[in-house]
Formats: structure tokens, sequence, C-alpha cells
């Protein structure tokens, strides 16, 4: 039998050794004959090493430009706020002192400082945007950019082709979708979603695989037997739910066939000095993990800061409860935000993964340039800042401007689009790319005429 | 920052002032000569208000104005006493943009240029466009020099391009306005009453279009085509497509709407196009009419041409009215018992049975729990109690539904006595409560008119504030017991509308407004306006909510999004239901016996032919995943084996949780809502990978097979066939016998591995066909 790992193995109760059951049981559960698997790698869809990858860092919660990324320290105190800018070690670039170690790699990753949308100041509307490049109208729910890649590119192997983590983003206060989704494209082009905390001690991924009492030869009867409950049913297939959930059946028993996967999965295969130096937390260590998914045939892995708004410490510092204050930026959000951004682009850069990895950090939208009274910056789409790294993108710039007192763009005015078609431009996926809408009638997988920020390439 | 004059060439020499104007405008009424002469008399006065040289400078040049008449054109006339701003200048700026949130409608405005979003505030709007900029954006002596003209044609750098052209309408109205002495909006303004939209409602092969027609209504009597300004969308657009100037065009199959909105007014056009079968009629006629829902639902099939799918048999509907009315699965005893019934009133005699179990008030108690978000999130645990109690009990009671929404409304006293009272506990901001008692009771969210009117609806934020102003008197104060809070009525009290500061009269949305110094209680001001008759939203709401549980997929979809441009898919119907209920007293339970007892919801599954592409006009059972907690108790039902929830008693189902806070892994993964915004989006029942992984894996299934005292331990304990074992998983879990096919093959499988050397071969035997059975998809879904 041809075996795609061989690692370790597990004792069974009933005798066999897991690894039987992974290595025995993994074509046959892909449901893929040895000349599919030839022909697929032949495709190039299996370990084609020259493929781009992209790690998308989204900041929930709508970190403030001016005091990040786009400081401005001669303008008047309740606009300039608490921090104060540091040089990097890029020649002219600037940024916030919560970020000392990213500053250190500054060389790796240009800032664009004139992002701005007009749809409503809420988080929900920025998020739907910035992660499918569009604003849901007409009840048209269009793709996360990941799952756009998904679909056109299915797994590498047995990787998922898009993970999620560590969870979606829940209620941010509008009721309307984030963007987190495949939309039109179909549930089954959904991100693989974590759903739990790699922070937390003894983290696997749930369920992962069979308990010590079912052996793999049970395993696959069941399988086979539930095939045959559901013969009778076939036209559920009408409801795509149903689909789904055989589809979802799928994915689930290719994911835990592959020992690949497992150990992608695994952060004890981790030291604990870099476990410390991305962070002890959510966002550092979901940053470690996305460094390790990548390593191993993941293409697109989306990481949300944060889940919500409320009750957290987030970047949405509106100064008063149930937000945060902006003190947060320099005692917990920053250096959150710096140990985990500034270890993976090291490790990237180290691995050499840097050149076909690109990495994403953006927020949904700016705060406002003047301070409110209790402290904080309320919501601002006009004007804020992002980051790209690696995927192609030249490190050690700055693309854009925003006036004064970082209010509205000056120079180069970006929309999330554009962010978008950056995307698609550096993963590979052609602009004229068409997607299959609603009925049929194909959509644009960006709007026509919207074009990457090319100045960053 | 001030505007800027940038780029002065060529052509704003052109428009700076005007000599000649060659044009061929094909308007039939559009007041020409008019026209002619507020541009004349402006340029007649020019040399005397040449105060800069640059001005003076281009006053010489010789204009030429080219007139864009490849656009259709509504006729607008100017009315006798000349432009008004609110009703004309207004709809120009929004139709152009201006004040729009990309635009000059921002919070923040606009390259120092703020108007109100979509023109909310036309006072606020006339004292921007006059006073501010050194009165440059509005110039009545010189109108051709106006910022509001020179910008927007592009005479002069604009940020936001090009919006007009000089001659258009638009350009016409804003400059002869500016002409006719720029006049203020005023109390006095006639408004717009309703809208009239042309046709209302026409059927379109693909690919055919059609231009709509819309005429404003105002309060002196008179009527405008205001076709020309009005913004429209389309709900569906897999089914057509719609553009700014109002012409539709059809894409696929089906029927949508095409809302409009003019000047916070509200109004849509259905468009259909019948699916491409020709359908025999008497396949309409003759199909089984059980009450007044099926002639509406039959009506409607027929008219876009889906056939409706045959009635579901006995075994079929027995599940599915267990698992909608109660959530929970037939015994395989109580399936015996209503095979065996040969009498024709049998399904309706069942429903009423349903009706009064108590696993309906469990269900339904978890159903409202969800809509007045009941969790330990914002009340301690014996409030929480207190509220789901009072919950229960008014489902157990069949309390009217008005009734209900009367006594938390009105709700006073000790939260620990009276539940209901724990709803002003959770909801302590007036903005807070206007927009939950919006979204619980109305199905409809007014969160953007807090800011801004309503860009969706006829909502304005007067509306909103004088809705929260009806809350200005709660009063709470802590009681003496833990968890105890007394909720009183104030004698006095007000809240202030944000940008006007100062107190409007209280009214419910769009009902009769108290006086400020009204002795009467506000609060059972806004039940009387609630829980009327008459109120057009509220009982509506609720019977979309309940025939979503039943059928599906509300007729208004989503259920929080009730607003007149998402009309329901079949209107006829929702009101009709709707005046049932409203006739029968609220009653809820009548409602929902009238549903289940149509012939609609008593319909197969199993498409045909005809209506395979239908998913909202009902012409077959749409398939759903059952609930989490609906789920994970089927499972436990099935396994023999309880959930155990910390906390709480053993037994316990899910369904009868208080708490949506009770931590279970599988609650959350299969969609368990949180309970912190009332919106039925926070509950999901889509199927994701975690879940696959969860029953091939986790604990939940896994553990229950192996437990000592489940079903496989007493079917192997009483050593049964393979056939009993068999036929009582299908008929436990899926409320059928095995097919002789299905009893073959599984008989071979359990006959072979029950043989193996394995330890407890047999019992590993059981459970694997009973885990199969449980997450198959005939399991997982009401079908």
């Amino acid at each position: 039998m041809l075996r795609f790992d061989a690692e370790r193995a597990v004792r069974f109760c009933d005798g066999l050794r897991r690894r039987d059951f992974l290595h025995a049981g993994a074509l046959s559960m892909l449901g893929l004959s040895l000349p599919d698997f030839l022909a697929l790698k032949a495709r190039g869809a299996v370990n084609s090493e020259k493929e781009m990858n992209c790690i998308f860092l989204m900041l929930v919660g709508g970190p403030s430009q001016l005091d990040t990324w786009d400081m401005k320290p001669n303008a008047p105190a309740e606009i300039r706020g608490p921090y104060k800018p540091i040089k990097t070690n890029a020649p002219g670039v600037e940024i916030s002192e919560i970020f000392p170690r990213t500053a250190q790699h500054a060389d790796k990753f240009a800032i664009v400082r004139s992002l701005y949308h007009t749809a409503a100041a809420v988080h929900d509307t920025g998020h739907q945007m910035m992660q499918t490049g569009r604003l849901f109208q007409a009840g048209v729910e269009h793709p996360h950019i990941g799952c756009v890649l998904s679909k056109l590119r299915g797994p590498r192997g047995d990787a998922p082709p898009h993970v999620l983590l560590p969870r979606p983003i829940g209620n941010t206060g509008g009721n309307m979708p984030h963007g987190q989704s495949a939309g039109f494209l179909g549930k089954q082009f959904d991100p693989f979603v974590l759903n739990a905390d790699p922070s937390m001690p003894n983290f696997k991924v749930p369920d992962m695989l069979p308990p010590d009492y079912l052996s793999s030869v049970r395993v696959d009867r069941r399988r086979k037997l539930r095939e045959m409950v559901d013969a009778s049913v076939k036209e559920f297939d009408i409801s795509a739910d149903a689909r789904l959930l055989d589809d979802n059946f799928h994915q689930a028993y290719t994911l835990m066939s592959s020992a690949k996967m497992r150990e992608a999965f695994d952060l004890t295969k981790e030291s604990e000095a870099v476990k410390d130096r991305y962070g002890r937390n959510r966002f550092g260590l979901s940053c470690l993990l996305a460094r390790r998914l990548v390593e191993r045939g993941v293409r697109f892995v989306t990481i949300n800061m944060f889940e919500t708004v409320f009750n957290e410490i987030t970047w949405d510092i509106h100064g008063s409860a149930p937000f945060s204050p902006l003190a947060c930026y320099r005692d917990q959000v920053g250096p959150m935000f710096d140990h985990g951004y500034a270890s993976l682009l090291e490790d990237l850069h180290q691995r050499g993964l840097l050149q076909n990895t690109l990495v994403v950090a953006t927020g949904e939208f700016g705060r406002t340039p003047k301070i409110n009274p209790a402290g904080g910056r309320d919501h601002w789409p006009q004007c804020w800042s992002m980051l790209f790294a690696g995927g192609g993108v030249k490190g050690g710039q700055i693309v854009g401007a925003s006036d004064e007192i970082g209010a509205y763009p000056k120079d180069r005015p970006t929309t999330p689009g554009e962010v978008t078609a950056t995307i698609m431009r550096s993963l590979g996926i052609s602009l004229e790319t068409e997607l299959p809408g609603l009925q049929g009638r194909p959509i644009p997988a960006v709007e026509h005429g919207v074009n990457p920020i090319s100045e960053l390439f | 920052m001030p505007e800027t004059f940038r780029a002065p060439g060529n052509t704003s020499q052109k428009v700076a002032t005007m000599q000649t104007v060659q044009t061929s405008l094909k308007l039939s009424i559009i007041g020409f000569s008019l026209a002619m002469s507020a541009f004349f008399a402006a340029s007649k006065l020019a040399p005397a208000h040449a105060a800069t040289a640059n001005t003076a400078k281009r006053a010489s040049a010789p204009v030429t104005i080219t007139v864009d008449t490849t656009k259709p054109v509504s006729e607008i006339t100017v009315p006798a006493g000349g432009w008004s701003f609110r009703n004309h200048v207004i709809p120009v700026l929004t139709r152009l943009g201006c004040n729009s949130g990309a635009c000059h409608g921002a919070a923040a405005g606009k390259g120092g240029f703020k108007l109100t979003l979509r023109g909310y505030d036309p006072e606020a709007d006339f004292a921007v466009l006059t006073r501010q900029a050194l009165g440059r954006r509005v110039n009545p002596v010189e109108p051709a020099r106006s910022l509001v003209l020179l910008k927007p044609t592009m005479a002069i750098g604009h940020g936001g391009g090009k919006r007009m052209e000089p001659g258009s309408l638009e350009y016409k109205v804003l400059s002869e306005w500016i002409a006719g002495g720029a006049t203020p909006p005023s109390e006095g303004d006639a408004r717009v009453m309703r809208l009239d939209v042309s046709p209302k409602a026409t059927t379109l092969a693909a690919g055919a279009e059609q231009s709509l027609k819309v005429l404003a209504h105002y309060t002196d009597g008179h009527a405008e085509d205001v076709t020309r300004w009005v913004k429209y969308s389309v709900a569906d657009a897999s089914i057509a497509a719609v553009g700014e100037d109002g012409n539709v065009k059809m894409i696929g199959h089906g029927e949508t709407a095409v809302s409009i909105w003019y000047q916070s007014q509200v109004s849509f056009a259905r468009v259909a196009n019948p699916f491409p079968h020709k359908i025999n009629p008497e396949v309409f006629a003759s199909s089984p009419r059980h009450n007044f829902v099926d002639a509406l639902v039959l009506k409607k099939l027929q008219t876009l041409q889906l056939a409706p799918s045959a009635q579901a048999s006995d075994r079929e509907f027995i599940r599915r009215a267990f698992l909608d009315a109660t959530g929970t699965l037939p015994t395989p005893r109580e399936i015996e018992r209503f095979l065996a019934d040969g009498a024709p009133g049998k399904r309706a005699k069942l429903i009423d049975e349903l009706l009064a179990r108590a696993e309906f008030a469990d269900y339904w108690a978890n159903r409202w729990s969800d809509v007045f978000l009941v969790s330990s999130y914002k009340l301690g645990e014996t409030a929480m109690w207190s509220f789901y109690n009072w919950i229960r009990d008014s489902v157990a009671a069949n309390k009217p539904w008005n009734q209900l929404a009367r006594e938390i409304i009105t709700a006073n006293g000790n939260t620990l006595e009276n539940g209901a009272a724990n709803y002003y506990v959770m909801h302590k901001e007036v903005t807070d409560l206007t927009e939950n008692v919006s979204m619980a009771f109305l199905g409809m969210s007014i969160t953007c008119a807090r800011c801004h009117n309503h860009p969706l609806e006829k909502w304005t934020q007067k509306q909103y504030y004088q809705m929260a102003n009806l809350f200005a008197r709660v009063g709470m104060k802590n009681g003496t017991r833990a968890g105890d809070v007394q909720v009183y009525t104030n004698p006095a009290g007000e809240v202030n509308h944000p940008r006007l500061n100062k107190p409007l009269p209280p009214a419910p949305l769009d009902g009769t407004p108290l006086t400020l110094d009204a002795a009467q209680d506000r609060r059972a001001h806004l039940a009387d306006w609630l829980t009327s008759p008459d109120n057009p939203y509220f009982a509506r709401a609720l019977v979309n909510r309940v025939w979503k549980n039943f059928m599906g997929r509300g007729l208004v979809e989503a259920v929080d999004d009730m607003r007149a441009t998402n009309p329901p898919s079949n209107e006829e119907l929702l009101t009709a239901l709707t005046n049932d209920f409203t006739a029968r007293n609220f009653d809820v339970k009548h409602l929902i016996r009238t549903i289940m007892n149509s012939a609609a919801y008593q319909r197969s599954s199993k498409p045909n032919e005809f209506n395979q592409p239908d998913e909202k006009f009902y012409a077959r059972y749409l398939l759903k995943r059952l609930p989490a907690e609906v789920l994970l108790d089927a499972i436990t039902q099935v396994t023999g084996v309880d959930t155990e929830f910390p906390g709480y008693p053993a037994g316990t189902r899910a369904v009868q949780l208080p708490d949506a806070r009770v931590n279970s892994y599988f609650l959350s993964i299969f969609g368990r809502p949180p309970r912190v915004t009332t919106c039925e989006c926070e509950r999901s029942a889509e199927p994701s990978v975690p879940q696959a992984l969860h029953v091939i894996n986790g604990d939940t299934i896994n553990q229950k097979l192996r437990a000592p005292n489940s079903v496989v331990d007493a079917l192997v304990k009483l050593g049964a066939s393979d056939e009993t074992v068999i036929q009582h998983v299908y008929t436990a879990a899926l409320s059928r016998p095995a097919s002789p096919a299905e009893l073959r093959q599984l008989q071979t499988m359990l006959q072979e591995t029950s043989a193996s050397n394995a330890v407890n071969a047999r019992r590993q035997a059981i459970e694997d066909l009973i885990w199969a059975v449980l997450t198959s998809k005939e399991f997982m879904f009401n079908h």
C-alpha cells in the first residue's frame, strides 16, 4: 500500500497500530485510486513547491493608523496621541514605538498608508470588504479571497487549502456577514475552522483523531455503513446543506488520515523558546501555527486576531467599556501583534518561505484622528494603514500617504478592492478570473478596472 | 479645509458665464424659457459681482453648453412656487451622490463640505450650502458661479469627478433654484406622503427589460414623476438587475422585488419570470387544499409554474411534526399507534396532541428565549431562571402574543417575582431598548436611524428618538435579595434627540405621539400601539417567525429583516395568516395548528421534475438540519443515554436549558445561538468540518454508544436478532423500518462483524450500525 507518511506507531487496544490505520486507510479514505493520485500529481495539484501562499492577519477591531504605522508626531497632542515614532531598519520608514521588534523587519514589509472605504463605519462592512474586496449588496455574498483560491486551486495533497485560525469573527455589532466564508461559491469552499485556542494547555485540533477505543477497521466500517444508510435518500442532494454534510465528512476523513496535517497542527513539536518568541497568546501561537501549516502545504491561512470587540481588549479603542482604552496598544494589543508578526516574518524569511508567502495585515478601518472625550478613538473608514510582506512585495517602502492629521488619503487613495487584486496578483490569480455566481451567472473575482497596488511589487 | 479652485482650464471658462446656450434638449415639459431667463439674469448681474480679478477675467469668455440627451429623462416640471429645496434640490443632491456616505454625506464630510446623509436634515444642509465657505457654494447673485454648479460639472476641480452635465435637468434644478433666490426649506413645505410605482407587478421573459415609473404623492395633493431621482435596488440579483434609471432587466427564473427609496419613503415593484415548464392546470386544481394557506400557496406556484410535490406519508409526517413542534422524535410506540389509527382526521388529532405536550412548551420556550436573549450573560442565575420560567409558563398557558408583549413592555416590580421585568435589567440603555423592542417584536432593525435616517427604510432619526423617549422613565433599584431588582416607572425623565438636543414627543415609530407633559404611562402607550390589531408590523413579524420554524424559510427572509423594501415571497399569504392570527386574538397555537394542518406543510420533501429549482415558494417541504439542541436530544433519545450538563439535574434535555452559556462543545459547534443580540442569524444549522470530526471522533456519540446503560447494551443483553436490531434502530431514529434491500445489506454486514474474533464483536457491530444511522443525512435532517 502506498504510504503518505511514516512517523510513529501508536498501540491500539485491538492490536492494530494507529500507523496502520493512517497508512492503509489513507488512499481509500480519500476515495483516490493510485492512478487518480498520480494524475493529480502530474497536474501539479500535489506538492508543487513553487505555488504561492498567503497568510492574512485580520486585525479585528480596527487599529488606529495614528498610533501604529502612520505616526503624526508634529500634529497637535489630541491628534498625535500618546505614542512616539521610532526608526526602523528601513531608511525613512518610522513606525510606532509599540512595535520595537517589527521595526527590525521593516525591510521585509511595505506600509500602505492610504486605505479607505466608503461603506458604513461599522466593523462588519470592513471585514466584508477587506476579505472579499466588495461590500455585499442585493443578497450576493462574495467569497473570502482564500476561498477563491480554494475553488481555483483545490488542496495541495491532503492539506486543506484554506484554514481559519483560531475561530470565526463573531458578533461585532452590525449583524452583517463578515466575509469569512465562500459565499456564493458554496460552502464546500469554506475555510477549515480550527475552533480551538492554540494558547490553551494541551491544545489540539478538536477530534482530529479517533479515540483509542476506536480501531481503524471500525472507523472504516462505520464510514461504509453510513453510506449504505444514506443510499436511500439520494434526492436529498437537492439541498446544498445536505451535499455539504457529505462533503464535510469527506474532508474530515482526509484530515484524519493525514500524518502531515496531524503534525502541522502539533505545537508540541515547537520548542518553548519559539513559543515565547511568538508570544504565548491566541494570536502569537496562531501565527506560529500558520507558519507550520504553510510549511506543510496549506495555501491560505486567515488569522482573526480577535473574535469580537465587546468585553475584550482589542484594537477597538473607543476608550470606554465595553471597548478598549488607548493604553492597551502599549500594554497588550501592541506587544501581542509585535511578537507574533515579527516572529512570523523572521521564520518565513529564515526558511526561504517569505518569497512565496504573502503576509497581509490589516484592520477593517482606521480611527478618528482626534482623540474623543473618553480618551479613545472611534471608527474611521476614511483612512488607515496596512502591511504587506513577502509574496513578491518589495519591503522597506511606504506606498500612499495620508494628510497632516491622518484623516484622509493625500496620495494614492487605495480601496479594499485593490487590496484583493493585490493578493490575487501575488498568488498568481488572473484579474480576469470569473467565478460561477448564482444561477450560473459569472461574477468577476474583482470588479473590472480594479488593479493591484503595483507599487508594491 | 476650504475648497480649492484647481485646474481652471478651458472647461471652467466655458461654464463660468453664459452668452449663448445651444441645446437639443428634448424634454416635453422643461420650462426651457425659464431656464434661459434665469441664466441671462445671472449673466447680466455678473459684472457687479466681479469681486476678484480671477472671476472677472473668466466672465468674458463665451460659453457653449452641450446637453446630454442620450438618457431618457422623466417629466419633471417646475412647480408654481419654483424649485423647492426640500423636494427638488435635496433629491438632486441625493441622486448625484453628493450626500452619499462615500462623499459629502460621510460623518466628517469631504473636502470641508459636509451634507447630511442622503439629505435627512434639509435645514442643516441649507445652512451649509448657503452660509459656509464664504457663500461661494451658492451664489444667488451669479448662480452660474456657485460652487455647487461648478464642481460637479468639473468646470473646476472636483475630487468626486463629474457628477452632472451643464444643461442636465439636475443642473437646471440647482441653477434655477439659486437664481430664484435660493429659497430655504420651511415647515410648510409639502412632504412626500407615498410613492406609486408602475407597473407594480410584471412578468418578464429572461433578457426582457421594463422601465419602472415612480410617482411621488405630496401632502398638498400634487404628484410628481420622480423616476429619475429614486434609488432602486433588487432583492435577488440572480433573478433581475435594475439600473439607476429604473430600468429592470430579467436575468433568471423566479420572482424578486425591486425596492425603491425616495425622500425616506419606500415602495417596491415585483418582477417575475415563470419557470420554463408548462404545467397542466389540473395539477394545481387537484392538489389538496386543507385550509386557506393552500389556496394561496398554490396560486403562487401556478403563477410561477412550479408543480407541488405529493403529500408526505404518515411516517414522514409524524417524524416531521414531532421535530418541528416539540423538538423530539416520536417513539416506535407512538409511530405504531399513529399508523394504526384509521380515522380520517388523525393528522389533525396528532397536531392537537403535540401542542398539548410539555415538550411543546420546552421547545417554544427555547425559541422565545433566543428572541429575548435569556442567558446568564447579563442576568444572574436566579434572575435568569425567573425570566425563563416566565417565558415557559407563558408558552404552556398559550398566553396570547399581544399579552406576552404587553407584559414585557409594561413590566414593573420585583424581577424575581415578575420574570418579564428582567427585560429591563438586560437592556439598560434606552437605545438598546428601542432597538431590541423593534427587533424582538417587529423583526425590524432600526439601528441605522440612531445616527441618521435609515437608508433603506422610512424610519427617521426623529422617529428613533421619539421611540427612545418612551423608555425615558424606566427606573431600577436593587432589591433585597441577590439578583433581585425593582423595576418601576419614574414620574419624570426625558431622552434628548442628540442633534436637536431636546426631547421629542414620545411616539412608537409611526404611531401617535404623546405630548411631553402627558401624564399617561409611556410604556403603556407603546404597548397599546404595539399590540393593537391595526399594528401592521407586530403580528406579521411573529407569524413570519413561526412560519419559518415549520416551513424552513420565512415568507420574509431573513425573519429579522422585516421592512417595506424586503417584501414577502407571498404577500397575500402572509397577510391572510396575519389577519387570521389577529382575529383569533394572537393565539400562537392556533397559528401553529393552521400551518401544520395545511397541505403545504404536509408535502413530501422529495422534489418532482417541475419544482427542483424552488427554494422559496413551498412547492415541497424544505430539508432542514436539526437545530443543535434538538439534534443532541435526538441522539440522547435513540441511544438512551442522557447528556450531562454541569449544574443541571440528570435527564435535562438540551432544549430545556434556560442558559445559552451552558458549556457544551457539541451545542456550540452545531450552531446554538450565543444570545447576545436578537437575530435569527445567531443560530446556524450549517454543516461544517468540525461537526463531522466531532461526530466521527468526538465524545458525544461515541461515549453514548459505549455507555453501559445504552440501547446497545440492551440489544446485546436481549440477544436481539440482526433483524430486530436493525428495525429497532431504524424506527427509533428514522421513524421507518429498513427496506428489504437495506435489511439484507445491513444484515450481511452485522453478521460478518459479529463473527469476527475481536472482543465484544457483537456489541461493536451494533455500535457501528447505530453510529452510521445517527450520522446519516436522513437522521440529521428534518425532511
